[in-house]
């Protein structure tokens, strides 16, 4: 029975690294947004769009078409 | 998908029959209302993310006009360094943005796909509760005012950054709660572990060894976990203690202290039970509640903010005889500011030069724009209809009708909590005869058996903790809110819920709450002399000369389909349209207007008289038109016996036209804010529980001094941010459905209630004769929470069968 004076204290330092990850994470804010992230799974595509040179720009285009 | 043709595909709202605009999506043409939609849903498919459309669950938000030229506004900003956001390494910033329009879960994975792809941006996180976008981004490779743009393009509107500590302190709230809440749990993890093994040695013996080493192991977690995550219940007992009341937060404190004291004492002594994992435990589910409420408390808007929104965060200032953007925060008494045509006064002040008609509907609730000349004041927060003009800002922003009515606002929201703290005032009797039974169970067993006397007393403080008593409400509550959100009615404070049964008088406003806001057409009269004319022809000539017509009340002909080719030289005046219709010239406007030599009266939104050279050919009497199903519903209510007033700040005419379509005799016009809360407030002294409903900002103090409150579609921030419940759906049929919800959550609380004080009158006597050891007694205490919990999720069921029957229709999803 005396591993457990090993492995106890071992897990108490986990603990304590534990709570300091959580710590670490929330105020990196890696907990204020829960939401989209699980989305990103079904939504994000392997091809990414490309990038928007300038928004304004195709506003203009789309007015075009008509 | 009948409906779906008329609907716009981006932000859901009524095609207008004049626009023809669409966009293709997957091959197919759907249509949209407003070339601010059409620029935006083009941008979000040609970019390759037509999924947002798909996996949405809200519409989007409509972009407005002066959206698009969002990014030119902020460029003067770009140099402000203090609108950075807090600086990180190299360069880097973190910008914190508050967004209109994030609705959903889609929006937010729409706005870091955005920004995310671009050049300078490192890294996006989107909080769909409270609507921030937080940023880390370069401003040597970006400009701020690109960001800006980037989100106006996919059709939602940034707000300058704001520095004020209000939006931050929120968040650091939430990471505060969660951070108690985490340490709390890890810790019990490893507690509840150690205390596995002392149970267990307890039955089958374990050697003195062990023994002590898992209780100072436990002790070591435990000590961290008492002064970190327990330190709140200790500083709000101590606060309640200092008003001289005894709060819930009391016994929780003396629970955790004397079990956390009593262990200490007993393993140092090494005689005797450890009871650290009673109070971890203890510590993690109280503050698993505080959490969930917290959270709940933080999708409720804010006042502040909301109140900010109202307001332009731009004006136009003259300063030499140049214009110049600055923001409306800067404005000063005297300064000289430019208010352009369906721009919003960014504040108090005279107008000097030009005049026109403002929009005060949502300041004043008075449905029809009022003409305002040079000397007359105009308020910040109405609109400007007709045309630019230049105002002498008189007062502060701080000092400004809408500020100070805010200012009111809070007042009456403070005033309120005096009502909701009802059941606390219970909770403290409660608490009180808790300790009181542990006092004198402490006593009995000192004179008779001393070993007894801590286990006995820390079993009564433990069977009876107000857990399940507490959890009665708030878990009733709970499954009532995610019924009712299911229907599309927001609940943003529970405590209205338990209200809900002793309503007997129900308030309404009037324009934008029994009306729908905007104009109809309620009567059409054809010049007898003019029988080449029909309804419909003259119908589709008027609608014709409105087609492109900005003023509200061309939205009166919305509906009606035209043929723009037939129409040319259509000029725009103040008080009417003229035009070539099929090659004839019309005028549509008022008597003065069109030349009409008679007296002209009427109410609501008053008469269109449609002329050509020879006379006037129809009268169109408009009014504001009612909402869905108000008839019945107010019908409805009044058989079952409720009390019925129309509160309103429209002239007599209006009002009387609206109380007599819809059966209401007491009507009372012309209220001032001010006015409306006196008389709500004598409603309440005579021992009346009312439920306000409304929609503007002019009611939103009205509604929180009322004992419950409901908005309406379509209703102003403010007003939202004050009420218990927002309806989102379009029909008053909701009303009804939230008042049987209520009474529903009522009985289910005083089952829960009822239970709980019997489960704590039958077990305090059997732990205070010291039968039940404190493990049982948590065991007790979680299973009768359970049972509370369990009996509130109930609510959710029977919705469901009731759903059917009240057949209320769903906003499109």
């Amino acid at each position: 029975m005396s591993i457990i004076y090993v492995l106890i204290p071992l897990a108490v330092i986990l603990l304590a690294l534990a709570v300091w990850a959580l710590i670490w994470a929330i105020k990196n804010g890696q907990f204020d947004d829960l939401e989209s992230h699980g989305w990103s799974v079904v939504l994000d595509d392997d091809q990414k769009p490309p990038p928007i040179s300038e928004p304004t720009n195709e506003t203009d285009k789309s007015e075009d078409k008509q | 998908m009948a409906e779906s043709a008329r609907v716009c595909f981006h932000c859901g709202e009524p095609v207008p029959s004049n626009c023809n605009l669409t966009v293709e999506v997957e091959e197919q043409l759907q249509p949209v209302c407003c070339s601010g939609c059409e620029a935006v849903a083009t941008l979000i498919l040609q970019s390759g993310q037509s999924r947002y459309y798909q996996f949405r669950t809200e519409n989007a938000l409509k972009p407005a006009e002066e959206d698009a030229d969002i990014g030119l506004s902020w460029q003067r900003y770009d140099e402000r360094h203090s609108l950075w956001g807090s600086p990180l390494k190299n360069g880097r910033y973190e910008l914190l943005l508050q967004v209109e329009g994030i609705r959903c879960a889609a929006c937010a994975w729409l706005i870091r796909s955005q920004l995310e792809s671009r050049e300078g941006i490192d890294q996006v996180q989107v909080d769909v509760a409270t609507g921030f976008v937080r940023a880390t981004w370069q401003p040597a490779k970006l400009k701020m005012s690109k960001i800006a743009a980037m989100l106006a393009g996919v059709g939602y509107r940034p707000h300058l950054p704001l520095s004020g500590a209000e939006s931050l302190g929120r968040q650091q709230e939430r990471r505060d709660a969660l951070k108690r809440l985490g340490v709390a749990g890890l810790g019990m993890m490893q507690v509840m572990m150690f205390a596995a093994g002392l149970y267990a040695g307890d039955a089958m013996g374990i050697s003195e060894g062990p023994e002590r080493f898992l209780q100072l192991i436990s002790l070591i977690v435990t000590t961290p976990v008492l002064l970190y995550s327990g330190k709140v219940f200790y500083t709000s007992a101590w606060r309640s203690l200092s008003h001289r009341k005894i709060g819930m937060d009391v016994p929780v404190a003396l629970a955790i202290s004397i079990a956390f004291i009593m262990s200490c004492i007993n393993f140092l002594t090494g005689s005797g039970h450890v009871y650290f994992d009673s109070v971890v435990m203890f510590i993690f589910f109280l503050s698993l509640g505080r959490y969930a409420e917290l959270v709940i408390r933080h999708r409720n808007l804010q006042t502040g903010l909301a109140l900010a929104r109202l307001l332009p965060e731009w004006a136009e200032l003259i300063r030499n005889g140049k214009t110049e953007k600055v923001p409306a925060s800067d404005l000063r008494v005297a300064d000289q500011i430019r208010v352009r045509a369906g721009d919003t006064f960014p504040a108090d002040g005279v107008i000097i030069h030009g005049s026109t008609e403002a929009d005060e509907a949502l300041l004043t609730g008075e449905s029809r724009p009022v003409a305002k000349h040079a000397g007359d004041m105009v308020i910040a927060g109405s609109i400007n209809r007709t045309q630019g003009v230049e105002v002498e800002v008189c007062k502060d922003p701080d000092d400004s009708t809408v500020s100070v009515m805010g200012r009111m606002l809070l007042k009456s929201q403070t005033h309120r909590s005096r009502y909701t703290r009802l059941s606390e005032r219970y909770a403290g009797w409660f608490v009180a005869v808790v300790l009181l039974v542990a006092g004198l169970t402490a006593t009995w067993w000192l004179y008779h058996d001393v070993a007894m006397l801590f286990p006995a007393t820390l079993a009564v403080l433990v069977i009876s903790c107000p857990c399940a008593l507490s959890l009665a409400t708030p878990a009733a509550i709970a499954s009532s809110s995610r019924a009712l959100l299911e229907e599309g009615v927001l609940l943003t404070r529970g405590a209205a819920l338990e209200h809900m049964g002793d309503i007997d008088t129900i308030v309404f406003d009037k324009t934008g709450t029994l009306t729908s806001g905007s104009p109809g057409i309620v009567n059409t009269v054809i010049n007898p002399d003019r029988p080449e004319f029909t309804e419909e022809s003259a119908l589709g000539i008027a609608a014709l000369l409105e087609v492109n017509s900005s003023h509200p009340v061309s939205r009166a002909f919305a509906d009606i389909p035209v043929n723009r080719d037939l129409v040319s030289d259509i000029v725009n005046h103040e008080i009417g349209v003229e035009g070539r219709v099929d090659g004839k010239n019309y005028h549509l406007g008022n008597a003065a207007f069109t030349d009409v030599n008679v007296v002209d009266f009427a109410g609501g939104f008053g008469r269109l008289w449609l002329a050509d050279k020879t006379g006037w050919v129809a009268r169109f009497d408009l009014d504001d038109g009612l909402r869905e199903s108000a008839i019945e519903t107010l019908a409805s209510l009044r058989e079952k016996g409720f009390d019925l007033v129309i509160l309103s700040g429209d002239h007599p005419q209006a009002v009387a036209s609206v109380a007599q379509r819809t059966g209401i005799d007491n009507w009372y016009a012309e209220q001032s804010p001010v006015m409306k809360m006196n008389f709500l407030e004598s409603l309440q002294e005579k021992g009346k529980t009312v439920l306000m409903v409304g929609d503007g900002i002019n009611d939103a103090p009205v509604l929180s001094a009322a004992n419950v409150s409901v908005t309406v579609s379509g209703a102003s921030e403010l007003a939202n941010s004050t009420a218990d419940f927002i309806v989102t759906g379009k029909s008053l049929k909701y009303i009804e459905y939230i008042l049987t919800i209520g009474n529903r959550t009522r009985l289910i609380i005083r089952q829960n209630l009822s239970w709980a004080l019997t489960y704590n009158l039958l077990a305090v006597p059997f732990a205070a004769a010291g039968l039940i050891v404190p493990w049982m007694a948590a065991l007790g205490m979680s299973l009768s929470s359970l049972l509370v919990v369990l009996n509130s999720g109930r609510l959710a069921k029977r919705k469901r069968e009731t759903n059917t029957a009240l057949q209320i229709p769903l906003e499109a999803q």
